[in-house]
């Protein structure tokens, strides 16, 4: 079944337009990574409104090379300019910064993209063998056990992920209220719509996600002062033989990626985790004479490898379960949705070649990633001199237009902006964004579902308790919350605060 | 600005927000017949729900706010901050006229708008830049992705 | 020395813009048209793709379908509307915006408010449960379990309100049975907890029927059209019942004409109709929709009242289904 699905994907990946556009998304990924403040979720963003007018296989190739590419990428600018392009490489920074000081920048990032793709085929590895397995165990999951499994990943996310709790939850329910704009599905009344045809269908995802991440950072940028500066960097040129020095760290690989998928697969975690943790376990497995902080091989190949193999990770509950692991991915199941496609075990059941295609573009990306990533790192040093104040309004436009094309209304533009007031006050006043995301996706499946499994149920709420794997879920769910709350008593600070990375 | 005043900025946003769910809730959906009911019929329950909860979060976390006698005050250098603002005015005044008068006549001065506002002063360069940018998108998505532009009440569009 | 070298590129760019405007004058069309599909991507999206890639080759420009969902079709329906009626804004008119929703009092518009191009498509709904039922065998017998059981049965039948839901409901409302909708966002959902034994019976429209045949007793074609029963390999239909629902022709079923605005002028309407009628005669197309499990319609432009007009009288008739159903489940809580 899955060697046939894998095959049926094979036609649908091997067209030019797919493997043209894998490729591209690879190139923009990494680009997206290493330009500072952008990253492999904006780079979705942004292309998003490009990427659901195209055949869905190549659709879902651009979006997730640019995932993959973005989750790479940021590695670049660390080692050569010491900012981390996402928070994903602020790891790489410990080792890959000193290789630079020591003369050894081209060799430092051969090994980041090295350690990049195998990580990112050992996830895929995950990703292939262990998504179906997950979707038919969930093809029984009814509504109960979906409501039941979004307030999972909900709590998850804002618990795990970084930053203060309360501000987490605040966010995730702001994305839950936002979902509910539009026409109710059960009443088929018209709730926040204000009178108007626009808001029928709620605010379109992507317009409100462009406007909180991309126009509130552009104004980020814009408060900088080093707008028109060209940085000065060396032009480095890795090799091929940077990919046999790294796979001398085979068991750093492994055990890195590992991780990597771990958290990946987990909800809310995610990159950053996944890299802090195989950084600290590399660092204390080291060998005598590995200097981790001074510039160790292994340093880099440990947060390279566990932040591209959390991709193939968190896509493994997104497709399998539709319940997105972080904000990137919550974005590609947007886009899976607006190409018309349901993610969860019916996807796997009806649509086995598109899965397939999807596994197959994940893994070409993983190899794209190896060879762009090699043979296109000066070309992406050329980018990083290009002063910002180039880059604003090329971002600007990409924004207008893109939401403009949704569906070619002014209207979204209008939303776009709103919400990059919104993004801008979150931002200041410390409130995450990533939440506000997964929460306006998991909302109508926390609400559909709940009110399905209500209406279904000849006994009220006992429904929930009736089906096993729905009671499971319950007590997860509420040693998730005790713990939360043991932990918020305990540490009151972290609570409340942020805490710092 | 402080942090303090930014944590009631915030406690003001999701009060309005809570305000007009509840509002809502009271007038258009009581109207539409829609805010009673088994699940079947009652919309309003969830969103009620939900919006206690931001209420009950917002709460705790002002009152954190308060508690903690941490104090930071952010200080952007006025330049910074005119910056912003004029960014955000640029964009909003594009976006205006987005719809009149169409994608032609409005990006290119956006763009060298935003350039000037980042500081670029080389004119010439910058004209060049803006119109590569404008007409440039405008190419790949009219050409490729099949947009229609909004040509404004001038009806320009571009027959590439 | 830089502001010459400007002032040349805002000739450039003046040259440009002229150009672009003398060509508004242009024999229509001279741009993309744009087809405001009422769904969200799926087999009817395909399907409209299909047609409107067709037309816009006959047309010499591209045909982008632009998918509003929202409101029942209502929300495509009001976008549209608010485009200029110039031809370069067609509408893919589906029964739920253009007929149905206007009966149930959600929306102020008539189907004689717009001028019609050709009939595009129709697809036929029916009612299925899982071949594993030991309650029932046949429908007859489900409806006889559902008397002696009010409120138990619990169906879907996609969204609240549509049409399929006002054909059972006035299919169950003509035996008597009060069952409990349960709408689903995608229909796919609701055919997978059909499977899993949640729901009881389902509305099977022929994508999902052709995608997973032995997974399903097809129990009756709300349709009473051969053609219909054929695509669900002889399953009983409404035309076997003993009762008469007062269903014909493509009152039970999904089917859209495209239309457009009614101040669009009539020389770009003549261009737009025989484009579309050419379209919907070339065999590839046709062939492609058939594939699908959609029926490609013959009728043009001048045979839209004499078709649409009984829909609108048939399900005008049995408006008050919904209402009962409604009822009788108050009732019943």
């Amino acid at each position: 079944m899955l060697f046939e699905s894998l095959l049926a994907g094979f036609q649908l990946f091997l067209t030019p337009l797919a493997i043209g556009l894998t490729f591209i998304g690879i190139l923009i990924g990494l680009l997206v990574g290493a330009m500072p403040g952008l990253g492999p979720l904006m780079g979705i963003i942004l292309l998003l409104p490009v990427a659901i007018g195209l055949p869905p296989v190549a659709a879902m190739g651009f979006l997730i090379a640019i995932f993959v590419g973005g989750s790479c990428g940021g590695s670049i600018s660390a080692i050569l300019l010491r900012i981390p392009g996402t928070p994903l490489a602020a790891a790489t920074l410990f080792d890959g910064y000193p290789m630079a000081q020591k003369g050894r920048a081209a060799d430092a990032i051969g090994i980041a993209i090295s350690a990049s793709a195998i990580g990112g085929l050992i996830g895929g590895v995950v990703l292939i063998s262990a998504s179906p397995l997950l979707a038919k165990f969930a093809s029984g999951f009814a509504p109960p056990e979906y409501a039941m499994l979004a307030i999972t990943g909900l709590f998850a996310i804002a618990i795990i992920s970084g930053g203060s709790l309360i501000k987490g939850l605040i966010s995730g329910c702001f994305g839950l209220l936002l979902a509910t704009i539009g026409t109710d599905e059960f009443s088929t009344g018209y709730r926040f719509t204000f009178g108007t045809h626009h808001m029928l269908n709620g605010f379109h995802i992507v317009a409100v996600v462009v406007g909180l991440f991309a126009i509130s950072e552009m104004v980020y940028q814009v408060i900088g002062n080093d707008l028109l500066k060209k940085p000065d960097i060396k032009v480095e040129r890795p090799g091929f033989g940077s990919l046999l020095r790294t796979l001398r760290h085979w068991g750093n690989l492994i055990r890195s990626s590992a991780i990597g998928v771990f958290f990946g697969a987990l909800p809310g975690a995610g990159g950053v985790i996944s890299s802090f943790s195989a950084y600290a376990i590399a660092k204390s497995a080291a060998k005598e004479g590995e200097k981790y902080g001074e510039g160790a091989e292994g340093g880099v190949v440990a947060t390279e490898s566990a932040n591209n193999a959390t991709v193939g990770g968190t896509l493994v509950p997104s497709l399998a379960l539709g319940i997105p692991g972080d904000a990137s991915s919550a974005m590609l199941l947007g886009a899976l949705l607006i190409l018309g496609f349901v993610p969860g075990p019916i996807l796997f059941e009806q649509e086995p070649e598109f899965v397939g295609g999807i596994f197959l573009v994940y893994m070409a990306s993983n190899v794209f990633l190896l060879f762009a990533g090699i043979l296109a790192t000066p070309f992406f040093v050329y980018v990083l001199r290009i002063p910002k104040f180039y880059l604003i309004p090329i971002i600007l436009i990409l924004c207008s237009i893109g939401t403009f094309a949704l569906q070619a209304s002014v209207f979204d533009l209008m939303v776009m902006f709103g919400f990059g007031l919104v993004g801008i006050l979150f931002r200041a006043a410390n409130y995450p964004l990533a939440p506000i995301v997964i929460g306006i996706i998991l909302g109508p499946i926390l609400e559909n579902n709940l009110r399905r499994a209500l209406l279904i149920s000849r006994e009220g709420y006992w429904i929930f308790l009736d089906r096993p794997v729905s009671a499971t879920l319950v007590c997860v769910n509420v040693l998730l919350v005790a713990g939360a709350l043991y932990y918020a008593c305990r540490n009151r600070k972290r609570f409340f605060t942020k805490q710092e990375v | 600005m402080t942090s303090r005043t930014l944590a009631l900025l915030v406690t003001a946003f999701f009060a309005v927000i809570v305000g007009i769910v509840f509002q809502q809730i009271h007038t258009s959906m009581h109207e539409q017949g829609i805010a009673s009911g088994g699940p079947y019929d009652n919309a309003a329950a969830y969103p009620r729900a939900v919006a206690i909860a931001i209420a009950a979060l917002v709460l705790v976390q002002l009152l954190a706010d308060f508690i903690s006698d941490r104090k930071e005050t952010m200080r952007l250098p006025p330049d910074a901050f005119k910056r912003a603002v004029g960014l955000l005015v640029v964009f909003a005044v594009y976006l205006c006229c987005l719809g009149p008068l169409g994608y032609h006549l409005t990006t290119t001065p956006m763009v060298f708008a935003i350039m000037f506002i980042c500081g670029a002063r080389q004119f010439g360069k910058m004209l060049i830049a803006a119109l590569v940018m404008s007409f440039g998108f405008a190419f790949v998505f009219e050409k490729f992705l099949n947009v229609v532009l909004p040509g404004g009440v001038f009806r320009l569009n571009i027959p590439w | 020395m830089k502001l010459p070298k400007s002032l040349r590129t805002i000739a450039a760019t003046a040259a440009i813009v002229t150009m672009s405007a003398g060509s508004a004058i242009a024999e229509f069309p001279e741009r993309t048209i744009e087809l405001i599909h009422p769904w969200g991507p799926g087999n009817a999206m395909s399907v409209s793709q299909l047609i409107a890639k067709a037309m816009g080759e006959e047309l010499g420009v591209d045909m982008p379908v632009i998918s509003t969902p929202g409101a029942a079709g209502t929300k495509g329906q009001k976008t549209a509307m608010s485009r200029p009626a110039d031809g370069y804004t067609v509408f893919d008119g589906y029964v739920a915006p253009l007929v149905l929703q206007p009966i149930l009092g959600n929306a102020d518009w008539t189907f004689s408010d717009f001028k019609p191009l050709n009939a595009a498509v129709s697809n036929a709904f029916a009612i299925g449960g899982r071949v594993d039922e030991t309650r029932w065998s046949n429908f007859e017998e489900m409806m006889e379990y559902g008397r002696a059981n009010p409120g138990e049965l619990r169906y879907s039948s996609g969204s609240r309100n549509n049409l399929p839901h006002m054909v059972i409901a006035k299919v169950l409302q003509s035996y008597g049975v009060v069952a409990q909708n349960i709408p689903y966002t995608q229909d796919g959902n609701a055919v997978k907890d059909l499977k899993s034994g949640v729901l009881d019976f389902s509305f099977i429209n022929v994508g999902n029927y052709i995608q997973d045949k032995p997974a399903f007793n097809i129990m009756l074609v709300l349709s009473e059209l051969p053609g219909a029963k054929a695509s669900y390999d002889g399953a009983p239909s409404i035309a076997d019942l003993d009762i008469d629902l007062g269903l014909s022709g493509l009152a039970p079923m999904g089917w859209t004409w495209w239309i457009v605005h009614k101040d669009t002028p009539d020389d770009v309407t003549e261009k737009l109709r025989s484009a579309m009628s050419a379209a919907m005669q070339r065999p590839d197309v046709r062939g492609a929709i058939e594939k699908v499990g959609f029926v490609p319609l013959e009728w043009d432009h001048s045979q839209y009242e004499e078709v649409v007009g009984p829909v609108l009288d048939q399900l005008s008739a049995m408006g008050n289904a919904l209402k009962w159903e409604e009822e009788e489940l108050k009732k019943l809580n």
